[in-house]
C-alpha cells in the first residue's frame, strides 16, 4: 500500500554541496507543521498514555505512581474481558456480514447497465452520513413506541404485541449489525469494486470460453486476483469495528445490561466516568497492543498472499 | 531599553485592564437539564435585581459530572454549579471545591438550611456546598384515568397490593395506557424512586456510614418482587426496559401512565409544560404501609481559586431570600429553608406541600464512589436492577451486584 | 419465435431482473434517509407517532427544527461551530498536507522514508486510545475546550490519509514541468502555488472533503474535550437533545438535528462524488 522507494531526485544524495544542503533544509522546513502536529498530538500523547498508565491518576487530584497495579488489576476485571470478547464477537460477525452483502453489491454495481451509476451512487450515500447521525437515525428507528420496525411489525400483524427491540440482547445485537451493514456496505463495495476492474477480462473470457461456470469464475479467479483488495476492506473493518462507540453508545446505552458495552466505551466510562485516567489509559494501552498486533498480522497476509 | 520598558509597562497596564475587565463579564453557572423549570426563572430575577451577572448553562443531566470534572481538571470550569447533592462528597475530596464554610455560617438562618443538602456538603468538617434546590421523592397518579377505571381519583394508594391494584384496574382501560411507570435502565432515577420502597420497609441499601452495602437483604426481595409482578402481569410498557432516565416521565406527561414514583422536579415541569396532565401526588409506601423519600436536590458549589465567595454569598442570600424560595418553589423545587418553608408553598396547591412533607422524611446515602455504584450506567446498582426487573435470575443477580458493590466500597482510599 | 425475438426478449428479461433487484437495494440503503427527513417536517405530537405513513398527514410543519432551534445557545451557535471547526479543519489539513506532500516527493532529505512511514503509520493507532492524554496536553496548551484545540486534533487524525493522497498526487506531477519553471527564476513557493496547485488540485479536493465529512462528524472526541455548552458541535449536542428535555424525548427535534447533519454531507458528496471515489480507491490501488 504504501510506496516508500520514491525518488524522483535525479541528484546523487552523496554530494553535500551548499545548494544540497540549502535543498534538503527546504525538504524538512515543508513536512516541519505535519511532524510538529504528529509530535505534538501522536507521540507524545502515546508515550504519555503509557506513563500514565503506570499511575493511580485522578481527574481531579495527585498522581501516584503504582508500577503495574494497574496491569495487574485489569487482569480481574471482569467487564473489561466481557467487553473485549463481546467487541471481537461484533467485529468478526459484522465483518462477515458486511462482505456478504458488499461483495454482491460490488458485483452488482461492476455491470454496465444505464441506471448502474444511480445505484452505485444510491448504496453509497450512508456513507457519508456520519456514524453519529446515523445512530440518532436508528435509535429513532428502533424506538418501541415511536420508531418504524416494532410498531410496523405490529401494524402488519407479523407481532401480536410491539416488542422493545433494545431490551434483549439479541435482538439489539442484530439491529445495530444491520445499522452498520447498511451505513458501511457502500464504503467496502467500492473497494472491492476497484479490484474487480483491475481483472482483466480477456482471463474472465478466456475461462468462460474454457467452460468454467460463473461460480468456478467466481472461486477460481476473481477471489484469488482480489486478495489484496479483500485484505485492505479486510484491514479497514477489523480495525474500524474493533474501537465500536458512537452506535453502542447512543442507540443501546452499553445495554441490556452492559452486554453491548465495547472495550472503548469501558475505556470512556472508566477514564471519564469514574475518573480513573491512570487506569482507563492501561485498559487502552491493552486495546492498542492487540490492534497493532491485528493490524501487522493482516498486513503479513496482505504483503504474502500465499499465506492467506 | 527605554522602548522596552515603554512596551513593558504597556503589557501591565493591557493586563491590569483586561483582568478588570475580565472580573466585570459574568459569572458562569451550570444547572443540569432536570433543574430546567425553574433555573432559568431564578437566575433571570436575580440578574434583574443585582449587579453581579450570572449567565446559566443548561447542562444534560447525564453528561454534568463528567462535563464539570473534566471542565474543572482542564482549568475552563464555570464559576457556579448546581450539583446533585450526591456528588458533593466526591468533588469537595478532590479540591475542586471553594471552602465557603464562613459563607455558611455568616447566615443568620444557617441552622435552618436543609441537614440533608449540608450533610452531603461537608467533607472533613467544612462545608463545601450549600442548599441549591430540594427534590423529594413522591408518587404520582392520574386522577383522569383513575376516574376512568373507576377507582377513586383522589384517594391515594397507601401501600404496594393498592398500588398494584389500582395499576392493574388503569391498564385494564387498554389501549397504549399502562397502569405503571419507571425508567428501568437507570441507576440514579432508581435510586431515587426504588429505594424509598425499601427504606419504608424497614431496609437499607448502604449501611456502617457507607462503608458496608446490603443489598440481599428481605426487603429487597419483596421490593423486586413487586415489580416484577407489575412488569409480568403487563402494567409496566415495554419501552421501560431500555429507558435510560431519557424519558424519565415521558410517559406519565402524555396522560397514559396510571402511577409513577418521580419527584418534585417532575412536578414543577408537568405543572409548567404539560398543563393538561390531571395529577395527584403522595408518599412512596413500605410493603405494608409508612412512607419514604430520597431527598435530593441539588447543592450550590464554587469552583475554588477565583475569589467568588462574595458573589457567592450575594447569590446565596437571594436564593434563601422569601422571594428567592417562594420563586423555586413555584416552579418546582421545594424550598431549602425550613423557617421560610410554610410561607414560600403556602400560595401553592397542596401537591407541593406532600413534596414538602416527604423532604421532611427525605433520606440520602453518601459516599465518595456514589457514582460507580449507584448512577453510572455501567455500574452495579443499574445493572442489578435491570436485570431483577425483566430477566429471571433473581437471587444470582442480587449476589453479583451485592459482591461488586462492596468491592468498590472496599477499594476507595 | 425467431432466435432473434428470444434473444431480444431473454435481454430485456435481464435488464427487468437487473433494474427490480438495483431498486429494491437501493430502496434499502435510501428509505432510512428519507424516513428521517420526513418525520422532521411533521408536527411534534405526529412525530411522536410510530412515523406510517412516512409523510407528515397532519400538514408540513417546521415545529421541530422550531423546537430544536431553542434548544440551548440555540441551533445556530452549533451549527456555526460544526462549519468553524470543520472548515478550520480542511484549511488546515489542505495546507499541512500540501507543503508536507510537496516535501516528501520533491525532496531528499535525512530520514525521509522513516519520516513517512511514522505519519503514515499513526492509522494503526487508535486514536481513541490517546484522548486521556490528548486532553491533559490540550490542557497545557490552553486549548483544552477550544474549538483550536479540536481542530488541531482533526487535522493531526486526517494527516496520514491527507499526506499520502498529496504525496501521491505530486508522485504523479512530471519532474519537467517544475524544473521549466525554475529555469525561469521562480521561488519554490511560487512554483508550488502557481505551477504546481493546479495541477493537484485534484487530490486537494479529495483531502478536503475527507477532512469536512471527519470534522463535522466526529463525536467522542468532542464529547470529552468540549466541556462548555456554547461550543458543543452538532454531533454533542444532539447526543444532548437526544437524552431528553424536561425528561422526555423530542424524536422530532432529534430527526430534525439528524437531518441538519446529514444534508452537507450528502451535498458534498453528490457534488464532488467524482473525487470522494477517486481518494478512496488511492490505498485500494497502490
Amino acid at each position: 500500500m504504501i510506496n516508500s522507494q520514491n525518488i524522483h531526485d535525479g541528484a546523487p544524495i552523496r554530494r553535500r554541496s551548499g545548494r544540497q544542503r540549502r535543498k534538503q533544509l527546504a525538504g524538512l522546513l515543508f513536512i516541519a507543521p505535519a511532524l510538529i502536529l504528529v509530535a505534538t498530538f501522536f507521540v507524545i500523547p502515546l508515550g504519555m498514555a503509557f506513563w500514565m498508565s503506570l499511575h493511580n491518576w485522578p481527574l481531579l487530584g495527585r498522581p501516584r505512581f503504582i508500577g503495574f497495579g494497574n496491569y495487574i488489576r485489569l487482569t480481574q476485571d471482569a467487564q473489561f474481558w466481557s467487553s473485549m470478547r463481546f467487541t471481537v464477537y461484533y467485529t468478526v460477525i459484522v465483518t462477515i456480514a458486511i462482505f456478504a452483502v458488499a461483495f454482491p453489491l460490488a458485483l452488482f454495481a461492476e455491470k454496465a447497465h444505464r441506471f448502474t451509476k444511480f445505484y452505485r451512487t444510491a448504496f453509497f450515500l450512508p456513507v457519508v452520513v456520519g456514524f453519529g447521525s446515523a445512530s440518532l437515525l436508528w435509535a429513532w428507528l428502533l424506538d418501541v413506541d415511536s420508531g418504524l420496525f416494532s410498531p410496523a411489525a405490529e401494524y402488519l400483524g407479523l407481532m401480536t404485541t410491539r416488542i422493545n427491540l433494545l431490551a434483549d440482547f439479541d435482538t439489539t445485537f442484530w439491529s445495530i449489525i444491520i445499522m452498520v451493514v447498511w451505513k458501511t456496505a457502500g464504503f467496502n463495495m467500492i473497494i472491492l469494486l476497484t479490484g474487480l476492474q483491475g481483472i482483466s477480462t480477456e482471463v474472465q473470457e478466456a475461462a468462460r470460453i474454457d467452460g468454467a461456470s460463473s461460480l468456478q469464475r467466481f472461486r477460481r479467479i476473481t477471489l484469488p486476483l482480489m486478495r489484496r483488495t479483500i485484505a485492505l476492506a479486510l484491514i479497514l473493518s477489523v480495525s474500524g469495528s474493533m474501537l465500536a462507540f458512537d452506535q453502542f453508545y447512543i442507540i443501546a446505552d452499553g445495554g441490556p445490561q452492559n452486554r453491548t458495552v465495547t472495550a472503548v466505551y469501558w475505556i470512556f466510562s472508566q477514564s471519564f466516568g469514574s475518573f480513573r485516567l491512570g487506569y482507563g489509559a492501561a485498559l487502552s494501552m491493552v486495546l492498542l497492543v492487540i490492534l497493532v498486533f491485528i493490524s501487522v498480522v493482516q498486513l503479513r497476509l496482505l504483503r504474502n498472499p500465499e499465506g492467506m | 531599553m527605554k522602548l522596552l520598558k515603554i512596551v513593558a509597562l504597556a503589557a501591565t497596564a493591557l493586563g491590569a485592564l483586561s483582568t478588570s475587565a475580565f472580573s466585570q463579564e459574568k459569572l458562569t453557572m451550570w444547572s443540569r437539564s432536570s433543574s430546567e423549570a425553574f433555573m432559568p426563572a431564578l437566575i433571570d430575577a436575580f440578574n434583574a435585581s443585582h449587579k453581579t451577572q450570572i449567565e446559566l448553562q443548561i447542562v444534560p443531566s447525564a453528561e454534568m459530572v463528567q462535563k464539570y470534572a473534566t471542565a474543572a481538571a482542564g482549568g475552563s470550569a464555570p464559576d457556579f454549579v448546581s450539583l446533585d447533592l450526591v456528588y458533593g462528597p466526591a468533588f469537595a475530596k478532590s479540591g475542586t471545591l471553594e471552602d465557603l464554610t464562613d459563607v455558611a455560617k455568616s447566615l443568620p438562618y444557617f441552622e435552618h438550611l436543609s441537614k440533608a443538602h449540608i450533610g452531603t456538603g461537608t467533607f472533613e468538617g467544612r462545608i463545601y456546598a450549600m442548599p441549591m434546590s430540594a427534590d423529594a421523592s413522591v408518587l404520582l397518579w392520574n386522577k383522569k384515568l383513575f376516574k376512568q377505571a373507576g377507582l377513586d381519583p383522589e384517594k391515594a394508594p397507601t401501600n404496594w397490593a393498592e398500588i398494584e391494584e389500582a395499576a392493574g384496574k388503569v391498564n385494564a382501560l387498554g389501549g397504549d395506557i399502562r397502569g405503571f411507570y419507571f425508567s428501568g435502565a437507570c441507576g440514579g432515577c432508581n435510586a431515587f424512586t426504588f429505594m424509598p420502597l425499601i427504606w419504608a420497609s424497614g431496609g437499607d441499601i448502604l449501611v456502617d456510614g457507607g462503608k458496608r452495602a446490603t443489598l440481599d437483604s428481605p426487603q429487597m426481595y419483596d421490593a423486586i418482587n413487586f415489580y416484577r409482578d407489575m412488569v409480568a402481569k403487563g402494567y409496566v410498557p415495554e419501552s421501560a426496559k431500555t429507558d435510560s432516565g431519557k424519558n424519565f416521565f415521558g410517559g406519565f406527561a402524555t396522560d397514559k401512565i396510571g402511577l409513577s414514583p418521580i419527584g418534585a422536579f417532575a412536578i414543577g415541569n408537568l405543572v409548567k409544560n404539560y398543563p393538561t396532565v390531571d395529577f395527584g401526588v403522595t408518599f412512596i409506601p413500605g410493603k405494608t404501609g409508612g412512607k419514604a423519600s430520597f431527598g435530593g436536590g441539588d447543592n450550590f458549589v464554587v469552583t475554588a481559586g477565583r475569589d467568588n465567595a462574595p458573589a457567592a454569598k450575594e447569590f446565596l442570600e437571594f436564593v434563601y431570600s422569601l422571594e428567592g424560595q417562594t420563586l423555586l418553589a413555584k416552579l418546582g423545587s421545594l424550598p431549602t429553608r425550613d423557617d421560610v418553608a410554610a410561607e414560600a408553598v403556602k400560595s401553592l396547591d397542596q401537591r407541593y406541600q406532600v413534596a414538602t412533607e416527604a423532604l421532611k422524611l427525605g433520606r440520602t446515602p453518601s459516599s465518595p464512589v456514589y457514582n460507580d455504584i449507584i448512577n453510572s450506567s455501567t455500574g452495579p446498582w443499574k445493572q442489578m436492577l435491570n436485570e431483577v426487573f425483566f430477566d429471571d435470575d433473581v437471587k444470582g443477580s442480587v449476589t453479583k451486584a451485592q459482591t461488586a458493590m462492596q468491592s468498590i466500597l472496599d477499594d476507595t482510599d | 419465435m425467431s432466435a432473434r425475438r428470444s434473444a431480444s426478449a431473454r435481454h430485456l428479461f435481464a435488464s427487468l431482473r437487473y433494474n427490480g433487484l438495483g431498486i429494491i437495494a437501493a430502496f434499502l440503503f435510501l428509505a432510512p434517509l428519507a424516513w428521517s427527513v420526513l418525520v422532521s417536517f411533521k408536527p411534534s405530537v405526529e412525530a411522536r407517532q410510530p412515523p406510517l405513513p412516512p409523510w407528515p398527514v397532519g400538514g408540513f410543519s417546521v415545529q421541530s427544527y422550531e423546537n430544536l432551534a431553542k434548544y440551548g445557545a440555540g441551533i445556530w451557535t452549533y451549527t456555526g461551530n460544526s462549519l468553524t471547526v470543520a472548515l478550520a479543519t480542511v484549511v488546515a489539513s489542505v495546507v499541512v498536507s500540501l507543503l508536507a506532500g510537496y516535501g516528501f516527493s520533491r525532496f531528499h532529505f535525512p530520514f525521509k522514508n522513516v519520516l513517512f512511514v511514522l505519519i503514515i503509520s499513526t492509522v494503526m493507532i487508535p486514536f481513541q486510545s490517546i484522548l486521556t492524554p490528548l486532553f491533559l496536553i490540550l490542557t497545557k496548551l490552553g486549548l483544552q475546550n477550544t474549538l483550536t484545540g479540536i481542530v488541531l486534533v482533526y487535522v493531526t487524525l486526517q494527516l496520514p490519509f491527507s499526506i499520502f493522497m498529496m504525496r501521491n498526487a505530486f508522485d504523479a506531477v512530471p519532474k519537467e514541468i517544475e524544473d521549466a519553471a525554475r529555469v525561469d527564476g521562480a521561488s519554490i513557493f511560487a512554483v508550488l502555488y502557481r505551477i504546481m496547485l493546479p495541477l493537484v488540485l485534484p487530490g486537494v479536493v479529495t483531502v478536503a472533503i475527507f477532512a469536512f465529512l471527519a470534522s463535522w462528524n466526529e463525536f467522542l472526541a468532542a464529547l470529552i474535550l468540549l466541556t462548555d455548552q456554547n461550543k458543543y458541535t452538532l454531533p454533542v449536542l444532539m447526543a444532548a437533545v437526544r437524552s431528553g428535555q424536561f425528561g422526555t424525548i423530542d424524536w422530532g427535534a432529534v430527526q430534525s438535528g439528524v437531518t441538519l447533519m446529514m444534508a452537507p454531507c450528502l451535498v458534498l458528496f453528490l457534488g464532488l462524488q467524482r473525487y470522494y471515489i477517486r481518494g478512496l480507491t488511492a490505498g485500494a490501488v497502490k
